[in-house]
Order: C-alpha cells, then structure tokens, then sequence
C-alpha cells in the first residue's frame, strides 16, 4: 500500500514514535575526564536526577544504548575506540558532545600532537554542550534541546533523516534561576506531543 | 598418620597432570571501576590474576608540549584539567615554582586563603572517592550521600571562584579573586554540617562487616615496596610511612596549624581507606583553625600585566594533593615561556604499583585494591 | 646552600670525585658524569648515612643549541629529611643512558616515559617501550626539533 508523504496516519504514528524516543532515551556514558565527575554529578548522584526526563539508565555497553554521551577529552588513541562504540549502538542512535574538547579541543587546541579537534571529525554528533566543564544544568538543557530535536525531527517515512547538529549553549546573562525555571517550563510544555490539533490521548480515546 | 588425598591432589596425579591455561582478559580502556580510561591487560589464571599490564596514553593530552608554549601564569589553567579532584593544589604548584623563580613574596592573606581552599578541596575529593569507593563495592548509598555533601563544597567553591570543578583560582602571586562576603559563613555551615556526618558515615560503611571483609588483608603494600616504587599522599601513609610535605616542608600556613598525620600499619586496602576518612577530619580540624582569622590584606601581590620572565634556572615546586606529591619542574630561559615544564604527578608512582600487589589475588580484589589506589588518569597521562 | 647540604655534598664527593654542583638549579643539585651515574646513584641509596631511598621523579630535558640532553631525578631520604636534584648530561647525537630499574623500580616506568617523549635510549632497561604514544608512532614529540602536520602552532603577533 502506497502511502502518501505527511499523511494523517504517517505523522501521527511519527509523533508517537518521536514522543517515545525522545523520552527514554539510554545514555551510554564516555566519560575520559573532568566533564565525567559533572555528568555523574547530572546523572546518578544526589542533588540532581536526569530520571526527570527519562534518561536515567545509564547503560555501561554500547549495545542497550541509544545516546552516546561523550564527557571529556579525546585523544588520537582513543578516538578508534569511539568509532568502534559508536557503530555497535543499535539505531537510532543520538550524540551528545559535552565540554569544549569534544567541541573543538578545548585547551588543548594549540601544539597538541594527540588532541582530537572536535569529535565530529570522528562520529556525528547532535547536540554540543558547551562548559569547561559544563554544569549538570548545561547536560540537562543540551538533553531537552536533543528531546527537542527528536520529537520534531525524525520521520517514519524519511528514517535516518537528521537535522545539523546543534549547539546547546546556555544564553548569556543568564543566572541558575532562570535555567531552572526554563527547564521546569519546558517539561511541562514538552511532555505533551502535538501534532496538528491531534493528541495522542485522543487517538486511544477515539479507537476506544 | 595416614595421609588423606583430595580431589586436587588426584587429578594431579592422573597421567599428563592437571592442567589450567592462563588467558588474558582485557580491562578498560572505557570502564566503570577504573575510574576513567585506565587499560589494564590482565593475566588471569581462573579467577586469580597472575599479571598486570597498565596500558597508558588514552587521555595523553601532551600538556607538558603546550605548556611550553605558555607563559606562567598560562600553565595554570591546563593543571585544572589535570587531576580535576585537586585542582586548587595543581595550580597552587605551578604557582610555588614560578613565585619561586621571581621571587615573590605573599602577605598572610593569600597564604591562609590558599590553605583554606586547598583543604576543602581534599575533603571534597575524598568524599568523591569515599562515595565511588562504595558503588565499586556495590554499595549504592555511599555514592548519593558523597555527592550530596561534595555538592556543599562545590557551591562554596563556585561562589567565590565561578567555577565548580576546574577552580584556576590560585595564581602566581596570589589569587584570582578575593573570597565571596559569605565564605566564612558557609563554610562553618558545612563543617558542622560534616562534623555529624562523617560519624554517621563511620557507621554507615566503615562499620559495615561485608566492607571490612572485602578490604581487610586486601592488596597488602608493604612499607619498603611503597617506597621502592615511589607511591606517595594515602597509599604511602597507609603503609605506614607518615610523609606528609604539609608536615616535613611546610608552606602556606601549615607550619601553623596542629594536625595529624593519620597512618596505617598493615598496609592493606583498609589501611588506605581509614586513612583517607581520618584525612577528613584532619582537613576540617585545619580549616576550623583558620576560618576565624583571615588576615586582611591584598588578594594579588603582583600586577596582572607584569611579564613573568622566568631566569635561566630550574625551578621544582611541591605540594601534597589529595593523591600525594605534585611536582612542577620548570626550566626558564630568559624569556616568558618555559623551556621545559614536567609535571610529577602522584598517580603515576600510584599506578605501578597495581602491578606489584594484585599478582596472586583474586579479580574482584582487584577492583577493590584499584578503588583504594584512588588513582585520577588524566593526571597519569597529562 | 645549607650547612646540611653542604655535609651531603662532601659526602658524596667522597665516592666520587667528578660530582659537581649544578648552579643552573633553584635547589640542592648536583652533577654526575653519565658514565658515573649508576655507581653514584647506588651509593645515594645504599649509604647508610644518606639513604635516598625514594625515587620521586625523572625528567629529560632538551638543549637542542649545545646538543644535550640533560636528565634529571630527583631522590628523597627519610634519613635526612632532604630531596635532591641529580643531573647528568648526555650528547643529542648518542642518546644513550644507563638504566636505574634495578636500584629503584619504578624508574622502569619513569625511564619509558622518557624514552617515549624524548627517544632517550636506556641500557639494561628490563621492558623499553613506548608509554603513552602508540607503539608505530614516528618521531619523539618533546623534542625541540620534533615536527608534526597534526600540531597546530599558535602564531603570536
């Protein structure tokens, strides 16, 4: 059966399907350096909890995980590794970059012999948190950027099709305050699919 | 006397003998208890490991390269992201070695404020380690109540430094900024705070018969073998060896405190451990000493656009971090950037000597011996 | 100088005479011919009344102009309470040393960690490979002369 491009049926399955993605994604942690101890900070320990947006099993293989979460810097002898970790994830699969070296080297930039500049030159990455490194507040606005991107992006009908990556920086002037509150707004805003006029409450409600 | 056989001795006895085949199991580069990507190639005979093999170079950033292309107060920085744990005691060797070479003098100030940060910076170290010491072993708790009080420090940090991890705050003649107006208040916060704690925690893990068991006799580093390989901070004291450089070569403002060198007798994992939440107690014992008196004074001696030629001499700052003796050697040569910077780190000499205590031991020990080592692999590569 | 360095000094130049003192240091240091070195070096550690038992670190440094490399240790005694600097010089064109894996072990690792970044040859060393870099990397990095298209070079106006 052929079906038509942005048909009723396609982008209301897509939605479903994005919603779902999007919040329960399984972050393989790469952690190499100082951007590890925030993201353990952001992920498991005591002051704040990423099980908030559905990302909190953190899996140590690559083969049960869906985002890869690159903490720290990379050097030429890792960056194999990388590679390898990355094509074992099962698709879809999503890159978060966190820190200035997985941007573009960081401190590391100049006369280094072994300072990959940039992850991207080895895998593709979505999102870029930057910080040096960055806060657990930047990991939360890069993995609700990346929610963002999912929900809207990727299609049942055009698979593998993906947006630029993105950078996920926080705006200037502003204090943790206002973080805090842009991201309890958002998770109330984006726990909600919708599609054109369609909630998928109403889709269930309606075939009930 | 009639001897009784067992199994082992029978099978050894069948033609041709028992035979086990050794195989190497490979640890690391990217895995959870080695604390970051430390590769260990492990010659396992069963469960018992015969050899170890470290394999290095997987965060090899080449910092000793691109601090020659700095000047001094440059290189700073970079040993933040070094041992990120003890980021104030990094920065505060480079400062000694160049404050050495130009010949600065501090003012009280400085010094005390310096000590300040630096002990709180090893609590929260230790906390880090206490908290993923206890998921190494399986225990998940210790991990949230580590972090949540870890937190408490870092906030302080933040407050007055801007940053939570990577601090850069001690400079070569003084300090980056002058502490935040609510620095000696929350800081009594969170001393009387941890005061409660640590006993809780006392009896929280310490106590805890499945920890003991699992340290106790555990990855034993004799005293003349810690030496022989260098080991210095916890691992050395927990062998017995009381070196402590806050003690045996004071700067700051430790030649005028009272506190004590905690040291072990064994030598074995407990050893270590008890030395590190005893290291705790004896930071909070200095920085409740010091808190009430801060000289006044200036935070910078020096102007921030005075050049640092450094003279054609070689310069070895020392400090103890929260993991032992950091040394900056810096070679100048009339000019603004190093001819050399070398960095003797303490998780180098800590390192090596898995390779001497885990032979013969079982694997799950050696999870437990490495957690005890406390080693930060970015400062082993640099 | 101390008074006690100076009795350490006199010490040590009662074992052998070519021990110098190394002006070009801010610390106690002293210079050894490279072909005294390990004599010198287990006499620092077996003499009872100097004891350097420890050895805390080992560095090379490059004199690209004078065509040297000059290594660097540095030696703790608990006995004394006293670091110590030992340099010793060796020529660019031979880099060639002499091991001390077997007075202190850890040197093994300290050792390949300079032949990795300085290509510094060590005689009777048990396992001399390269630490960090890969085993087919080319070139040693450290070295003043050392080139790479990878490295970026900062250009300061």
């Amino acid at each position: 059966m052929a079906v038509e491009e942005n048909s009723f049926l396609l982008t209301t399955v897509d939605a479903l399907v994005n919603w779902s993605r999007a919040n329960s994604l399984w972050p393989l942690a790469f952690g190499t350096s100082c951007c590890a101890i925030e993201m353990m900070m952001a992920s498991t320990a005591a002051r704040h909890d990423i099980a908030r947006f559905g990302a909190e099993v953190v899996r140590p293989s690559p083969r049960q995980a869906d985002l890869l979460i690159v903490a720290g810097t990379i050097v030429k002898r890792m960056a194999s590794r990388l590679k390898r970790l990355y094509e074992q994830m099962p698709e879809p699969r999503y890159v978060m970059a966190t820190g200035s070296c997985t941007i573009a080297g960081g401190p590391f930039y100049y006369n280094s012999y072994t300072t990959v500049r940039g992850i991207d030159e080895i895998i593709p990455v979505d999102v870029f948190v930057p910080g040096c490194p960055p806060r657990p507040e930047g990991l939360f606005y890069g993995l609700l950027v990346l929610q963002r991107m999912i929900k809207e992006g990727e299609s049942v009908a055009q698979p593998g099709v993906r947006r630029k990556p993105v950078m996920a920086a926080l705006p200037p002037a502003m204090t943790l305050k206002d973080i805090q509150k842009e991201i309890a707004a958002l998770l109330v805003e984006r726990s909600e699919v919708k599609t054109r006029g369609v909630s998928p409450n109403r889709i269930w409600e309606e075939r009930a | 006397m009639i001897e009784v056989g067992s199994l082992k001795a029978r099978m050894e006895s069948t033609p041709g003998g028992l035979k086990t085949e050794e195989y190497f199991v490979n640890m690391g580069p990217q895995h959870p208890s080695t604390h970051g990507v430390l590769r260990l190639v492990l010659k396992m005979d069963g469960e018992t490991v015969r050899e170890v093999i470290p394999v290095l170079g997987y965060i090899h950033r080449s910092i000793e390269k691109i601090a020659e292309h700095l000047n001094g107060r440059q290189i700073v920085h970079l040993t933040d992201r070094m041992d990120y744990l003890s980021s104030a005691m990094n920065n505060w060797a480079v400062s000694l070695a160049v404050e050495e070479a130009l010949q600065i003098e501090l003012n009280p100030r400085i010094e005390t404020i310096r000590t300040i940060v630096a002990e709180l910076e090893r609590i929260q170290s230790h906390l880090l380690w206490w908290g993923v010491l206890g998921i190494d072993l399986g225990a998940v708790t210790t991990f949230f109540y580590g972090f949540r009080d870890r937190e408490m420090i870092t906030d302080i940090l933040e407050e007055t430094t801007g940053a939570r991890l990577t601090l850069n705050y001690i400079q070569p003649g003084g300090l980056m900024f002058d502490i935040h107006p609510h620095f000696v208040k929350r800081v009594k916060e969170v001393l009387a705070h941890l005061k409660i704690k640590i006993c809780e925690y006392e009896t929280l893990l310490s106590e805890n018969v499945i920890l003991q068991n699992r340290l106790r006799n555990v990855g034993i580093l004799t005293s003349e073998k810690a030496i022989s390989m260098g080991s210095t901070g916890p691992v050395l004291r927990g062998s017995g060896v009381a070196l402590d450089l806050r003690k045996q070569k004071p700067y700051g403002v430790y030649g005028s405190v009272e506190f004590d060198v905690p040291v072990g007798s064994v030598g074995d994992s407990w050893d270590r451990y008890w030395v590190r939440v005893e290291e705790i107690r004896q930071s909070m014992r200095i920085i409740e000493q010091l808190i009430d008196n801060i000289p006044e004074g200036k935070f910078m001696v020096m102007k921030p656009a005075k050049k640092l030629t450094l003279p054609k001499k070689s310069y070895f700052g020392q400090v103890e971090t929260a993991r032992g003796i950091l040394g900056v050697y810096i070679q100048g040569c009339e000019k603004e950037e190093p001819h050399r910077v070398h960095f003797r780190s303490p998780n180098f000499n800590n390192l090596w000597v898995i390779t001497q205590i885990a032979p013969g031991g079982k694997m799950a020990d050696l999870v437990a011996t490495l957690s005890t080592l406390d080693l930060v692999i970015p400062d082993i590569d640099r | 100088m101390s008074e006690r360095e100076a009795t350490i000094f006199s010490l040590i130049q009662s074992c052998c005479s070519e021990v110098i003192l190394n002006e070009g240091s801010g610390s106690f240091s002293i210079q050894v011919p490279s072909e005294k070195l390990v004599f010198v070096m287990e006499h620092l550690k077996k003499s009872e009344s100097l004891a350097f038992v420890m050895l805390l670190d080992h560095l090379a440094v490059d004199w690209k102009e004078m065509g040297e490399f000059e290594l660097v240790y540095q030696l703790y005694s608990f006995k004394l309470d006293q670091r110590i600097e030992v340099t010793t010089k060796i020529p660019r064109a031979i880099p060639n040393a002499h091991s001390v894996s077997r007075i202190w072990p850890i040197a093994e690792w300290q050792e390949r960690e300079v032949y990795d970044l300085f290509g510094i040859y060590y005689i009777n060393h048990p396992d001399l490979r390269r630490l960090f870099l890969e085993d087919d990397w080319k070139g040693f990095p450290l070295r003043k002369d050392y080139e790479d298209p990878f490295m970026l070079e900062l250009v300061k106006e």
